[in-house]
């Protein structure tokens, strides 16, 4: 398989002259030392241990996957030094606490990092964003004592983490789990119970596996409300920091999958597993949902990282593969063929990534700016706005990027003819990891429930409106787009501004029309981008085809907009009105 | 895993009360006749064999494999006695001529008892599949006494087709292919090459295989007016029928792949095999359009087949799978959830699904009598027909796959993270169906074909005979579906309008057809499936049973979700394949690989 090349330009691009990261941070103290120059070399650094670690064992990770031996889960081959180099490389503690052993760098950073060690390699870093996550909840939620035994490790990569919340009757339902959890002499609690899809739940990469685990008290209350969260090491913690016993808990067995299958998908079995509480009793998923945003926007970047992987692939395919004539007649003819990048067709597939791409990866750098604006900000009004934005544009930017993530590694495969159906081309590879990027950590049809239900309509539009507006004041960018853009904007509003009223009389429209919603909203939110992009781009070769990608997006993948606000504009009958039985 | 069962009540809704069948087979010459009693029995019989023989052994397929061990492939478990049940019931020779061992049924039986089985196992479905093309070659450009050596056994189902195109440096573009034929002194020829992708190339389901090949005679023009098609069996066949020696063609591996698994996809290399030329010298390509133009319809079957079969896994998940609340209320109340069928989220998955596989299924049951009468009747029909079903061929084609491929993962999405993991079912619908976008003619070889040679080569003659039928439809339907006659009325209008934007701008621009073709089919595939859903809808809507019958209720509902929550989507496809290719052509080669 051809070699990675970490999107740096762009990346630069974005964070710099798109969205002036280094403005942001100036103005905050605890991330006013992160420079260009300084981050312009962690990126670089980063791309090398994508390309040069993580790409290299990607294909062993679906080869061989995870196997389960006499109770323990070994990685597939190369798996140990890739992630050692991750972990000794410090990149899993690069937005960790700079207090307990993290470098305190701000999430936008990481979005670029994350991109490019899905994008090599999503099996294997599936266990640095479970890590990352941990570390994060023990971090907002833990005890002090927590906080100093467990985040050192898990920023180093020594130990991992793991979050147990899906049992087997309770997937996007929570509130109906069963796992308990019972106060033992010591303060701590036995933890029984079976939970399913743990990813990463046991392994060979560190040496010692830190679950995070959702289970019952005695007498809890039903539903959401009676969920409590326990850490639960697969090796007890001494005092000291050194490892004691083995944890009562065990792999039942691993998945088999359709993709992604170098990280091992464990059933989980705590046997009266010693853990303890973090945070209140009975407030285990609200300690999730802290840490849920950062989680799913890093599955949305999944979906990106994965598409630039294959979108680069597939561009050097169309440039090499011979096959046809040019349409205006031989492009190429001293050889038999053409290549096929003369398609217009084959084009329009590489640019509708090549779009989709540059357009994720500007959201996703907005999101994360949101996010270091909501952890960090001194300004107590400008992090409670921060706040409700990555409230607002999370869940857009999870199931936004998983999905065109989707829609995009399909074409790259397309652009392979049957070769694509392969699987030594790992083309085939790129479609089947990506597609679970669709469905866990809240499917996209959740996601999109959320924004609507809970992000839109609950405050009347609120936040929506908040939201256009600031992009209205920013400047709709580029001439030869800013009427596109404010079209799209005064459409993108009016729908939202619809969908609020005819809810009071038809309350199942939202979730009826709420796909359709978040798609319009991200199509909406890129054009916006696209035409900031055009206006800035430089007079060069990376900038020309800046210029054109955004000329493609209007021409070619905006014209969604008015498809999407036609089908939200039917009732919601065209959905409720079949009987079940008529199916 | 939930089971199959076959629609059949879908299947003869279609046949008899939107294309009324019996009718058009009663006016079919030249092949058997059908009544409706034996349509509905060969559908019901293909239901049963596929229910009990081929459904079974859709998951060994995939999780088995064909195996390759020095040249020989083993198909998974199951598979040779399916097809030994499927052989011993005479299915191979249905709608083969009786002159050679046929039953001598119209094509379109074909077609539609593949629908079942396909269905429940695509992968097995592609070994007679691919016999039927061989079948359709030989019988179509074969002479007698091939026939009597070849076809027959074809027929009988005692051996298997193949039909040997690609090459590594020669998919798409088959002009490229060097395999070589050498003329020997007895009439015979020596093919000398290597081909890959030969779906069935080689497997244990029967003891000889017939190798369809395309090779280049000596002094061969050079592109695809070169080409001639061979027949080259595996083993050779003595004077008396008897199996003889091995011919020089072995199958040196087979494709690890995506999905499919239980279908070998195989390597052959041909070592100056003995072949026998079929048709004309240089004549190849031709002999490969006849039965191409029926494998695209045949895997546009397949992208409804997919399409059903994910359907009604994801369908029976929705109802029993229990998770969160209805926002309008509790609808299980003594359960500790709702079913997820009550989220409307999960009603739009499964709609769509339901829309597209029931239009879908007109489209194509459409088209496989159109081929009918472009074969067994003759005049003005069997020229109209042979116009309209050259034109729903690759929308048949390309459409039902794009779709079929969609909805296999709506299905997929309902079931969730459960959807990800192998050993419920449904992540090999979305593996196989990926398929079915490549072989054949990917989407966009249809896409070119269908607005550059079937549309705009032709003045959009069968194009405008089509919209003139959508819009009598939709004042025929104006009366009792107002709404939808409308959108029916205005879609074809339309439909006509950007034919001819598109036509006015290929005449500037060499490469605006390639630019708007993939948007205009779809387009066409939405444009042309609402004219079966409003026809579906007014039939359902004038039977005496439309209150009270839920299927007919059903049509209703779904024609009206049709309109309103899939046919927007042409509309951004008539958008983006009205804007000039420049912003397609414009971009530098070297930037695309440029970050």
């Amino acid at each position: 398989m051809a070699e990675y090349q970490p999107p740096l330009r762009d990346m630069e691009f974005v964070l710099f002259d798109l969205l002036k990261a280094d403005e942001t941070w100036r103005s905050i103290p605890q991330l006013a030392d992160t420079t260009r120059d300084l981050v312009r070399a962690v990126l670089e650094e980063g791309g090398k241990v994508a390309a040069n670690e993580l790409a290299t064992c990607n294909q062993a990770g679906d080869r061989e996957g995870a196997r389960l031996a006499d109770g323990e889960v070994r990685t597939a081959t190369g798996f140990k030094a890739a992630f050692r180099a991750l972990a000794d490389g410090g990149w899993l503690g690069v937005s960790g606490r700079s207090d307990v052993g993290g470098q305190g760098l701000p999430k936008m950073l990481t979005v670029a990092l994350e991109e490019m060690f899905y994008g090599t390699n999503t099996g294997l870093y599936l266990c640095g964003t479970l890590t990352v996550g941990a570390a994060t909840c023990i971090s907002n939620h833990g005890t002090p004592d927590q906080q100093a035994l467990y985040l050192p490790m898990l920023y180093a990569g020594r130990w991992t983490g793991a979050m147990a919340l899906t049992e087997a009757h309770a997937g996007t339902d929570l509130g109906i789990m069963r796992s308990r959890a019972e106060p033992a002499a010591d303060g701590s609690y036995r933890i029984t119970g079976t939970k399913i899809f743990i990813t990463y739940g046991d392994h060979d990469l560190a040496e010692n596996c830190i679950h995070l685990v959702l289970a019952k008290l005695p007498d809890a209350p039903e539903g959401t409300r009676g969920i409590s969260l326990f850490i639960v090491p697969k090796f007890m913690v001494n005092a000291d920091g050194s490892l004691g016993e083995r944890n009562a808990m065990s792999v039942g067995s691993l998945e088999h999958k359709m993709g992604v299958k170098g990280s091992p998908t464990c059933v989980m079995n705590y046997e009266g597993a010693r853990g303890f509480l973090v945070g209140e009793p009975n407030q285990g998923l609200a300690a999730m949902f802290t840490m849920m945003n950062y989680e799913r926007l890093s599955v949305g970047i999944q979906g990106l990282g994965t598409a630039e992987a294959a979108y680069q692939v597939a561009a050097r395919y169309a440039a090499e593969r011979t096959q046809g004539r040019g349409p205006s007649g031989p492009v190429n003819a001293n050889a038999a063929a053409d290549p096929i990048v003369v398609h217009p067709d084959v084009r329009r597939m590489l640019l509708t990534a090549r779009a989709y791409n540059e357009g994720g990866r500007a959201f996703a750098a907005l999101v994360g700016r949101e996010l270091d604006l909501a952890k960090y900000s001194e300004d107590e009004a400008q992090r409670e706005r921060a706040e409700r934005m990555v409230g607002l544009l999370t869940p857009v930017a999870k199931a936004c990027l998983s999905d065109r993530g989707f829609e995009c590694c399909v074409l790259a495969q397309q652009v392979f003819g049957g070769h694509g159906y392969i699987a030594e081309w790992g083309m085939e590879q790129f479609v089947r990891d990506v597609r679970i990027a669709q469905i866990y950590e809240g499917t996209n049809g959740v996601q999109a429930l959320d924004l609507i239900g809970r992000k839109v309509v609950r405050d009347g539009g609120a936040t929506a409106f908040e939201f256009i507006d600031s992009l209205r004041a920013q400047g709709l960018g580029d001439e030869a787009f800013a009427s596109s853009v404010a079209e799209a904007l005064d459409r993108l509003q009016q729908v939202t501004a619809s969908i609020i009223e005819r809810a009071d009389a038809d309350p199942a429209l939202p979730g009826a029309v709420s796909t359709d919603y978040l798609e319009l909203f991200a199509l909406v939110t890129y054009a916006w981008l696209f035409s900031h992009m055009a206006a800035i781009a430089p007079d060069d070769e990376f900038g020309g085809a800046k210029k054109l990608t955004a000329q493609f997006f209007f021409s070619r993948l905006l014209p969604r907009q008015t498809a999407l606000a036609t089908s939200i504009a039917a009732p919601s009958s065209a959905v409720m009105a079949l009987a079940a039985d008529c199916f | 895993m939930a089971e199959y069962r076959a629609p059949l009540r879908d299947s003869q809704f279609v046949l008899h009360d939107v294309l009324d069948a019996q009718s058009h087979y009663a006016a079919l010459e030249r092949c058997e006749r059908v009544s409706r009693e034996d349509l509905d029995s060969i559908l019901d019989a293909a239901a049963q064999f596929s229910e009990k023989e081929l459904f079974p052994c859709n998951r060994a397929g995939d999780e088995e494999g064909c195996t390759f061990d020095r040249g020989a492939v083993t198909t998974p478990t199951g598979f040779k006695a399916a097809y030994a049940v499927y052989r011993d019931a005479g299915w191979a020779g249905m709608t083969g001529d009786p002159q050679f061992g046929g039953q001598g049924l119209p094509a379109s039986i074909r077609l539609l008892v593949g629908e079942a089985m396909s269905t429940a196992n695509m992968a097995w479905t592609m070994y007679p599949d691919l016999s039927s093309s061989a079948m359709y070659a030989l019988s179509t450009h074969g002479t007698r006494e091939q026939k009597q050596r070849f076809l027959t056994r074809l027929l009988s189902g005692e051996f298997t087709g193949t039909m040997c195109l690609t090459e590594p440096q020669a998919g798409s573009d088959v002009g490229l292919l060097t395999t070589k034929a050498t003329p020997n002194a007895d009439g015979t020829y020596s093919i000398t090459g290597t081909k890959i992708f030969i779906s069935a190339g080689e497997h244990d389901l029967v003891p000889n295989i017939l190798h369809l090949v395309l090779a280049r005679l000596p002094d061969a023009p050079a592109g695809t007016r070169g080409i001639t098609l061979f027949i080259v069996p595996k083993l050779h066949i003595t004077e008396d029928g008897s199996l003889g020696a091995r011919n020089a063609v072995t199958c040196t591996g087979i494709e690890e792949k995506m999905g499919i698994h239980g279908n070998a996809t195989c390597v052959l290399n041909f070592d100056g095999a003995v072949g026998y030329r079929v048709g004309e010298e240089h004549q190849g390509m031709r002999c490969m359009f006849t039965m191409m133009n029926s494998a695209r319809l045949g895997v546009g079957m397949q992208g409804l087949g997919i399409m059903e079969v994910s359907y009604q896994t994801s369908l029976a998940y929705a109802q029993e799978r229990l998770q969160m609340r209805s926002l309008t209320g509790p609808k299980n109340a003594s359960g500790p959830a709702d079913p997820i069928i009550v989220h409307p989220d999960v009603r739009r998955m499964l709609l769509t699904q339901k829309a597209l596989l029931e239009g879908g299924r007109a489209l194509i049951y459409y088209t496989a009598l159109q081929a009918d009468i472009s074969l067994y009747r003759s005049g003005d029909a069997q020229i109209a027909a042979e116009e309209r079903l050259s034109l729903l061929t690759p929308i048949v084609k390309a459409f039902l796959t794009e779709t079929g491929f969609e909805c296999a993962n709506h299905s997929l999405q309902i079931f969730g993270g459960h959807g990800f993991i192998r050993e419920t079912g449904i992540e090999q619908y979305v593996r196989d169906a990926r398929i079915t976008l490549l072989y054949e003619g990917t989407t966009q070889i249809q896409a070119l074909d269908l607005l550059a040679r079937k549309v705009l080569m032709t003045q959009g003659k069968a194009l405008l005979a089509l919209i003139g039928e959508m819009k009598a439809l939709a004042t025929e339907a104006s009366a009792g579906l107002p709404a939808l006659a409308s959108r029916l009325d205005a879609i074809a209008d339309e439909w006509a309008a950007l034919t001819m934007g598109i036509g006015a701008r290929a005449a500037q621009d060499a490469d605006a057809l390639g630019a708007a073709a993939v948007d205009f089919l779809m387009y066409s595939g939405y444009a042309v499936l609402t004219h079966f859903w409003v026809r579906m809808a007014l039939i359902a809507k004038s039977s005496a049973d439309a209150e009270t019958d839920a299927f007919l209720g059903g049509k209703i509902a779904t024609a009206q979700f049709y309109v309103d929550r899939i046919l927007p989507r042409a509309e951004a496809h008539r958008r983006s394949a009205e804007a000039s290719a420049a912003s397609l052509m414009g971009i530098d080669v070297a930037a695309f690989a440029h970050n």
